[in-house]
C-alpha cells in the first residue's frame, strides 16, 4: 500500500501534473495561483456537467498558453482537451467552434499535431462530414516534423488507417449507389480508385501486429467483391496465425466465416473452430462445432465424445445455461453416445470434475421453479438429462416428478403449470436450503 | 495513507427483493465499532416530480461480530441471497430470502489477514476468500477451505503489496485473480496453478506509469463475459475472452482511489425501444475523499462498447454543508467533522418503471452513517423527442450527446439522507417530523425543545439515554444544464417530504429535503440562493440537534467518570438494634473524661490509662512476614521489590527483566574485572613496576649506546636484575644511579598532570613491554653476583615509589603509556631535567617507530600474557 501511496503522489490529479511538475521549479506567482484555481473550478464544473459554468472559465484560461514558464506542449494539450470536451458538451456548441479551436490548437505546438488531426477528423466523421474528414487525414498524412519518431511513427500509421478506411466508406457508398443500373462509368471509375488507395495502404497496416478488426473486415470485403479470394484468405490467415499478434479470437471468427461463406471443406472448418474452442470455449459457434462434428460423413466415437464435451463446456458458461438449444443438442449428442458401449464411462469421465458443482449449477429447485413458469420445454429436456448427468441427484426431478408424470399420462400442460405454481408458492425449506449442507 | 486497504469492496450492499428493484434488503454494519451487521428492508419511493424517499420497515436483524466489518459481498439466485462478510481475521456467510429471516451458516478464521471475500454468483454458498499471503481459498459452506492458488509474489511485477483480490468470472470454476500489478485469470481445476493474463498494468493500453490495480469487479449482470478493472487514474471494461485489451477506457478523474464500486446494467441494445438502450452505470466511489463517480456506458454485444458521457460526480455528504443555513462555528465543525469522516462503502438501489426510473446512491461512512440520493433521468418526454432529433439533425454527435443527456440520470435530485447507527435504543415508530420544532441556541433550550416535541411524538420513554439516531437531511439539488428543458422543469418550490422517519433505529434515513433550486437562467455560474423547504431545515436543526447532544454527551462522559461519588449513608452508623446497658455509658464516660484531662495536660492517652475501663482487646495477630525467598517467580519478586524499594528500584528490576541495561551490566562487569585484574597484578606489581622502570632505563641505555658511556647499560642491566634478585641497594647510594632514577619520578609527575590514562595508550603499553623484556633479555648474561646488594637496593627505592603510584591507582602499563604532550606540560618547570626528558621522549617515539623484527615476534607473545 505505502508503495502504491508513494507512486500515487504525483499522478493524483492528471490534470494538475504540469503544475506540480513545474512550480517545484519556479515559485507560484499571482498568475499561476489564479490560473490553478480557475483549472480547479472549471474540472469541478466539468465533473458536474455543469458545461456553461466550465465554458466561462475555460475562456480565460488559455491565457495560460502565453506563459512561458510552464511546459507549453503540456499546457496545450490541457487546454485542447478541455475545450473540446466541453465543446462536446455545451448545448449551444456548432462546428465553426471545433473547427476553429482544432485548427488553433493543432498548430499551437508540433508535438501534438498529429494527434490532434486525427481527433478533428473523428469528429467530423462523427457529423458526416465523412469527405472533410478525409481531407484533413490526406493533408496530415503528407505532414512531416523534423525526424520521425516513434511516437509520430504510430500516429502515421493510424492516420494513413483511418484514411483508407475513409476510402473504403466512400467505396461502400459508390457501390450502393452503383448497383443501380445506368451509372456514368466515371462513378465507377472513382470506386476503383477508392479501393486501390485503400487496399495499398491496408494491405500495409494490417501486416503491423495489432487489433485491426474493422480493418480486416474492410479490406476483405473489398477484396471479395473484387474476386482477389487468395489474398482475402492470406490476409485472414495471416491475422489469425500470425504469432506475432496478440490473441484475438475475433480473427478466428473472421476465418471461419469466410471459409463458410465460400464454402470450404468442412475439414477447414473444424481446425478453425477447434481453435477457437481453445481460446474461447463459450463462443456462440461451438453449437455449429458440435453439429458439424455429429454431421461429419463417418461419424466417429471420438467426435461424439468431442461434441458432448464441447456442449457440456458450453453449459458451465452463465451466458448459455437457460439456452434451449445448447439443452437440445446436449440431448441428440447424449443419445447418440448411447449407442457406444462404453457411453456411461464416458459421461461419468466427462462429469466427475463437475458433480461438485453441476447440480448446484443446473439442478435445483429454484432452478425447477423458474424453468417451469418460464420455460417448460427447457425444463423437459433438462429432467430427462438429469440421470445421465448427475445421477443421484433427485431435487430438480422430486420437485418435477409428480408434474412431469402428469404430463406424460395427461398432456396437459396447463395443468401441469398449475400445479407447478402451487410447488412454487409453497416451497420445501429443506429442499431450498438443501445444497448449503449437501 | 490516501486509502485503507482493508476497506476495498465496501462494507455496504443492497439486495433487490423485487424485479423492479425498489424493495429489498440492505445490508450494512452498525454501531460504533462497525461491528455489528445489520439486515434491514427498505423500500424506495419515488415518484416521479414529487418526493422521493428511501424508508425501511420496522424489521431488521443485528449480528453482533467480533470485528469490524470490511467487506460486505453478496450474491444472490432466484430470490435466495447469501452475504459473505469479511472482518480482518474472519469471514462469515450469511444467506436469507424474502420472509426469511437471516441465519448464519458459517464462520472460518482466517490464519492471514483477509483482504477479499468473493462470493459466487453462480453458485450459492461458494465464496471466494484471498489473504495477505496470497492464498485464494473457494470456501463452500459446509465443504470447508479448498486451497486454489497459492502466489507469494506480484503477479507481474514486484510491486511488493500483500493486498490480493479476487473474483468469479463467468465459469464457475475459473477466476479472476488480482493484485496490484494486474489479473490473472485462474482456472481453479487446474492443479499446479496457473493463469492467463487479463489486465496487466504495464502493457494495457495507455496505461500510465506507476498506475497500481485498485478494484476488480465481475460485471456479470450486465454482461457475462465483462469485468471492470479500476486503477487510480482510469477504469476499464475488459472482457475475459479477448484479455489484455480493454474494452472501454475512461479516466475517471477521481482525486482518490476508488475503492468501491457498483455496477447497474443496463437493458441490452437490442430492445432499446423508444428511449434507445439503457446505459449500463457504474458508480466508483473513494474513501477518504468520499467522491462518487458515474460512468456510463453500452454496448459490449452487438455493437462495440462506447461511453456515454464523462464521468460525473456526485454530491458528497461533505458537500451539503454549503447549501444549509450558518452555524455557530463549534457546531459547523461537529457537524463537518460527521459529515467528512471516510467512506466506508457504496451501494444503489435502482427502481425501474414506467416513467419512474430513479437511482439510489447510497453511501455509507466510516462514522456508521449512511447518505442516499437519489438521481432521476432527466426529462423522459425531452428524451423521447431528442431521439426523434437525430435524423433531422443530421448530425451523429449531438444526437448521440442529446440521447445520453436525455437517457442518463442527471443529478438532477440529490438526496442527502443521514443516519447514524450508533445505538440500538428505540425511538417511537412514528415521528412526525412535522411537529414542531424549536431551534434551540442553548443547550438547555434545546433540551425543552425536544422535551416540546416529545409531546407529540413518543420517543419520551428512553430519551435520556438516546444517541443521534436517524435523522436525515436530504438535498435536492435541481441543478439543469440544459436550458430548454429548463423552462419546463420549473418545479416547486419545495416539496418537504419526509423520508422514512423510521422508528426504528439506526438506519432510517430520513427526511428532509431541500431543494436547491439553481436557475440556470443566463447566469451560469448560479449561485442562486438555494431555497430550503421549512421541512428540510426542521429535518435539519433536529439532526443537528442530536448530534450536537451526542458530542457533548462524549465531552461529560469523562468528566463524569472522574468524579465517582459513593453513597457512604447507612455504611458507617452505630449498631440501632443493640440497646446499650448502662455500664457500656458508664465506660464511655469515663473515657471521654480520661481523654478531656489527658487533652487539657497535652499528654498522650496511653492505653494503660483506660485500660482500666476497657475491656482488654483482642490483641490482632499480624500477619506472618512473607517470606520474599520463598516467591521466587516473576510477580512475586517484583511485588516485593517494589514494596521494600519503592518506585527506583521496581523501575531497575524492569529494565532488568526487559534487558534493557544490558549494555550497562556489561560495562559495568568489564570494570569490575579490570578492577580484579589489577588486584591481581597489584599482587606481583614489582615484577610490573620494575620492569616500567626498566623500560625507562632502558630508553637511557639507548641513549647511552648513543653517547658513548658504557656504565649506563651495566647499570640498566643491574636494574633489570634486581627485579628478579631483589638487591643491588648499593649501587642506589651513587650519584649516577640518582641520575638514572629520575625518569621515574619524571613519570610519576606526569601522572599527576594525567590521572586518567586513556584507553588508546593501552597499545602503546603493549608495545614498549617487549622492549623492556628483549632488553632485560639481552642484559641477562651480564649478571654477576657482586651487583647484588645494589639490586637490594633499587627494589627499596622501587617499593618506595610504587606506593607513591599505588595511590594513583592507574595501572602500570597505562603509567609508562602517558601521552607525551602532558609529559611535556608537566616538565615544564624543571628545566634542567627537560633535556634528558626530551631526549628520552624522541627515544621512546623512535623506539617505538620502528620496532625490530623481534620485538615484533616478542610483541605476540607478550600480548597474549597480558
Amino acid at each position: 500500500m505505502d508503495d502504491t501511496g508513494r507512486e500515487l503522489r504525483p499522478l493524483e490529479d492528471p490534470e494538475d501534473d504540469c503544475y506540480s511538475s513545474s512550480s517545484d521549479d519556479t515559485p507560484e506567482n499571482g498568475f499561476h495561483q489564479s490560473t490553478r484555481i480557475c483549472l480547479e473550478y472549471i474540472r469541478e464544473a466539468m465533473l458536474h456537467h455543469r458545461w456553461q459554468e466550465a465554458a466561462e472559465y475555460m475562456a480565460c484560461y488559455p491565457q495560460m498558453l502565453e506563459d512561458t514558464s510552464f511546459g507549453y506542449t503540456d499546457i496545450s494539450d490541457l487546454v485542447w482537451r478541455l475545450s473540446t470536451e466541453i465543446l462536446h458538451h455545451h448545448p449551444n456548441s456548432n462546428m465553426d467552434d471545433y473547427n476553429s479551436i482544432y485548427e488553433r490548437m493543432k498548430h499551437s505546438g508540433f508535438k501534438h499535431y498529429l494527434k490532434i488531426s486525427l481527433e478533428h477528423s473523428f469528429h467530423l466523421l462523427l457529423h458526416g462530414h465523412i469527405v472533410d474528414a478525409k481531407r484533413q487525414l490526406l493533408t496530415t498524412a503528407s505532414w512531416r516534423y523534423g525526424k520521425e519518431q516513434a511516437v509520430q511513427h504510430q500516429k502515421a500509421k493510424l492516420i494513413h488507417a483511418y484514411r483508407s478506411l475513409l476510402d473504403y466508406i466512400l467505396w461502400c457508398d459508390k457501390k450502393v449507389s452503383n448497383s443501380d443500373p445506368g451509372k456514368e462509368s466515371c462513378d465507377i471509375q472513382e470506386k476503383n480508385n477508392n479501393f486501390r488507395q485503400a487496399s495499398v495502404n491496408l494491405k500495409e497496416i494490417v501486416r503491423n501486429p495489432g487489433v485491426w478488426d474493422p480493418f480486416i473486415l474492410s479490406y476483405v470485403e473489398m477484396l471479395e467483391f473484387y474476386k482477389d479470394h487468395k489474398e482475402a484468405l492470406s490476409v485472414l490467415n495471416d491475422y489469425a496465425y500470425d504469432n506475432n499478434f496478440p490473441p484475438n479470437p475475433n480473427a478466428h471468427v473472421y476465418l471461419y466465416q469466410y471459409l463458410k461463406r465460400h464454402d470450404a471443406p468442412e475439414k477447414k472448418l473444424l481446425k478453425v473452430l477447434k481453435i477457437l474452442h481453445v481460446s474461447v470455449p463459450s463462443h456462440e459457434l461451438m453449437l455449429e462445432y458440435s453439429s458439424l462434428l455429429l454431421q461429419s460423413g463417418k461419424l466417429k466415437e471420438s467426435d461424439i465424445q468431442k461434441a458432448f464435451r464441447i456442449i457440456v463446456e458450453m453449459l458451465d458458461f452463465a451466458c448459455w445455461r437457460s439456452n434451449l438449444d445448447v439443452w437440445n443438442s446436449l440431448k441428440a449428442i447424449i443419445q447418440k453416445l448411447k449407442s457406444q458401449k462404453d457411453w456411461r464411462k464416458v459421461v461419468h469421465a466427462e462429469m466427475a470434475g463437475r458433480k461438485d458443482w453441476w447440480p448446484v449449477l443446473h439442478f435445483t429447485s429454484f432452478h425447477a421453479s423458474k424453468d417451469s413458469d418460464e420455460n417448460p420445454d427447457l425444463m423437459e429436456v433438462k429432467a430427462s438429462l438429469i440421470n445421465v448427468l448427475c445421477p443421484g441427484e433427485t431435487v430438480y426431478i422430486r420437485v418435477l416428478s409428480s408434474d412431469v408424470k402428469q404430463l406424460v399420462i395427461n398432456k396437459q400442460f396447463e395443468r401441469l403449470k398449475r400445479n407447478w405454481q402451487l410447488k412454487v408458492l409453497f416451497p420445501c425449506t429443506e429442499l431450498t436450503w438443501k445444497y448449503f449442507i449437501y | 495513507m490516501l486509502f485503507s486497504e482493508a476497506a476495498t469492496g465496501g462494507a455496504l450492499t443492497f439486495v433487490p427483493f423485487s424485479p423492479s428493484g425498489g424493495t429489498g434488503c440492505l445490508v450494512y454494519p452498525g454501531s460504533q465499532g462497525l461491528n455489528e451487521l445489520n439486515f434491514h428492508s427498505v423500500e424506495l419511493q419515488h415518484h416521479r416530480g414529487g418526493s422521493s424517499a428511501l424508508t425501511s420497515s420496522s424489521d431488521r436483524f443485528s449480528f453482533q461480530l467480533k470485528g469490524p466489518i470490511r467487506q460486505i459481498s453478496s450474491a444472490s439466485l432466484f430470490n435466495n441471497c447469501c452475504v459473505a462478510v469479511r472482518s480482518d481475521h474472519l469471514c462469515g456467510i450469511w444467506s436469507f430470502s424474502d420472509g426469511v429471516e437471516p441465519r448464519l451458516l458459517q464462520v472460518v478464521d482466517t490464519r492471514e489477514v483477509a483482504t477479499c471475500v468473493s462470493a459466487s454468483p453462480h453458485v450459492l454458498g461458494e465464496v471466494l476468500v484471498a489473504s495477505e499471503s496470497g492464498a485464494v481459498n473457494l470456501w463452500t459452506v459446509g465443504k470447508g477451505m479448498q486451497k486454489v492458488r497459492e502466489d507469494n509474489s506480484n503477479l507481474f511485477f514486484n510491486a511488493t503489496s500483500p493486498w490480493r483480490w479476487c473474483e468469479f468470472s463467468a465459469h464457475p470454476r475459473v477466476m479472476v485473480y488480482a493484485d496490484r500489478t494486474g489479473a490473472e485469470l485462474t482456472d481453479m481445476r487446474m492443479n499446479p496453478f496457473s493463469g492467463h493474463a487479463l489486465f496487466r498494468i504495464s502493457s494495457t493500453a495507455e496505461c500510465r506509469r506507476g498506475e497500481r490495480l485498485i478494484l476488480s469487479r465481475y460485471l456479470g449482470d450486465a454482461h457475462s463475459f465483462h469485468h471492470l478493472v479500476t486503477t487510480h487514474l482510469s477504469a476499464y471494461v475488459v472482457d475475459e475472452r479477448f484479455p489484455c485489451v480493454p474494452m472501454l477506457k475512461w479516466d475517471h478523474m477521481m482525486q482518490s482511489a476508488p475503492l468501491f464500486c457498483h455496477v447497474l446494467p443496463g437493458s441490452a441494445s437490442s430492445d432499446s425501444g423508444a428511449g434507445g438502450a439503457r446505459s449500463t452505470k457504474v458508480v466508483l466511489g473513494s474513501h477518504s475523499s468520499q467522491e462518487i463517480t458515474l460512468l456510463q456506458y453500452s454496448g459490449g454485444r452487438a455493437e462495440a462498447c462506447f461511453s456515454r458521457g464523462p464521468p460525473q460526480a456526485l454530491l458528497r455528504p461533505r458537500d451539503s454543508l454549503g447549501h444549509l443555513p450558518v452555524q455557530i462555528p463549534h457546531r459547523l465543525d461537529v457537524a463537518t467533522h460527521r459529515l467528512s469522516s471516510a467512506a466506508a462503502g457504496l451501494t444503489c438501489v435502482e427502481q425501474k418503471g414506467e416513467g419512474s426510473d430513479c437511482l439510489c446512491v447510497l453511501q455509507l461512512t466510516e462514522a456508521g452513517d449512511i447518505f442516499y440520493q437519489i438521481l432521476e433521468p432527466e426529462q423522459p418526454d425531452d428524451d423521447k423527442a431528442s431521439s426523434r432529433l437525430p435524423a433531422a439533425l443530421d448530425d451523429e454527435q449531438t444526437a448521440t450527446s442529446e440521447r445520453r443527456n436525455a437517457e442518463h440520470i442527471a443529478p438532477y435530485s440529490l438526496s442527502v439522507a443521514e443516519d447514524t447507527s450508533s445505538d440500538n435504543s428505540m425511538i417511537g415508530p412514528t415521528q412526525h417530523l412535522s411537529a414542531p420544532m424549536f431551534v434551540a441556541e442553548t443547550p438547555e433550550r434545546e433540551r425543552r425543545a425536544e422535551v416540546t416535541s416529545s409531546d407529540s411524538d413518543d420517543w419520551v420513554p428512553g430519551r435520556k439515554r438516546r444517541i443521534l439516531q436517524s435523522l436525515g437531511l436530504r438535498v435536492v439539488v435541481n441543478d439543469d444544464s440544459e436550458p430548454d428543458y429548463a423552462s419546463g422543469s420549473e418545479e416547486g418550490a419545495e416539496d418537504g417530504t419526509k423520508g422514512g422517519a423510521k422508528a426504528d433505529d439506526a438506519e432510517k434515513p430520513c427526511s428532509v429535503e431541500e431543494r436547491v433550486r439553481s436557475s440556470r437562467s443566463l447566469a451560469p455560474i448560479d449561485s442562486s440562493e438555494p431555497s430550503l423547504s421549512t421541512v428540510t431545515l426542521v429535518t435539519w436543526k433536529r439532526w443537528l440537534q442530536k448530534l450536537m447532544r451526542k458530542s457533548r454527551d462524549k465531552k461529560l462522559r469523562p468528566r463524569r467518570s472522574q468524579n465517582i461519588t459513593t453513597t457512604t449513608k447507612g455504611l458507617l452508623r452505630l449498631p440501632a438494634d443493640r440497646k446499650r446497658d448502662s455500664t457500656e455509658d458508664e465506660l464511655v464516660r469515663s473515657v471521654r473524661r480520661d481523654l478531656r484531662t489527658c487533652m487539657s495536660d497535652r499528654s498522650l492517652l496511653l492505653r494503660g490509662a483506660v485500660s482500666s475501663s476497657l475491656a482488654a482487646l483482642d490483641p490482632v495477630p499480624l500477619p506472618d512476614t512473607v517470606d520474599t525467598d520463598a516467591w521466587s517467580d516473576p510477580l512475586s519478586r517484583r511485588l516485593t521489590l517494589s514494596w521494600q524499594g519503592g518506585e527506583e528500584v521496581w523501575r531497575a528490576w524492569w529494565a532488568d527483566e526487559m534487558g534493557l541495561n544490558r549494555a550497562e551490566k556489561e560495562r559495568a562487569l568489564r570494570r569490575k574485572r579490570r578492577r580484579e585484574k589489577e588486584a591481581k597484578r597489584a599482587t606481583g606489581r614489582r615484577l610490573e613496576l620494575s620492569g616500567s622502570f626498566t623500560t625507562s632505563c632502558s630508553y637511557q641505555s639507548d641513549l647511552d649506546s648513543i653517547c658513548g658511556p658504557i656504565g649506563w647499560s651495566s647499570m640498566a642491566s643491574q636494574e633489570t636484575l634486581s627485579d628478579a634478585e631483589g638487591a643491588g641497594r648499593r649501587q642506589w647510594e651513587c650519584g649516577t644511579t640518582r641520575a638514572a632514577y629520575r625518569p621515574p619520578v619524571v613519570l610519576s609527575d606526569a601522572l599527576v598532570a594525567t590521572p586518567t590514562a586513556t584507553p588508546v595508550n593501552d597499545r602503546r603499553g603493549d608495545q614498549r613491554s617487549p622492549s623492556i623484556k628483549s632488553l632485560s633479555q639481552m642484559v641477562k648474561p651480564v649478571i654477576t653476583p657482586a651487583n647484588q646488594r645494589s639490586r637490594r637496593l633499587t627494589q627499596d627505592a622501587l617499593l618506595a615509589l610504587q606506593d607513591e603510584r599505588s595511590q594513583l591507582n592507574v595501572d602500570p602499563p597505562e603509567q609508562l603509556s602517558f601521552p607525551t604532550r602532558n609529559l611535556g606540560v608537566g616538565l615544564s618547570g624543571r628545566a634542567p631535567l627537560r633535556a634528558s626528558v626530551s631526549q628520552w621522549l624522541s627515544l621512546s617515539q623512535g623506539s617505538q617507530g620502528r620496532p625490530g623484527p623481534a620485538s615484533q615476534a616478542k610483541k605476540r607473545k607478550s600480548r597474549m600474557g597480558f
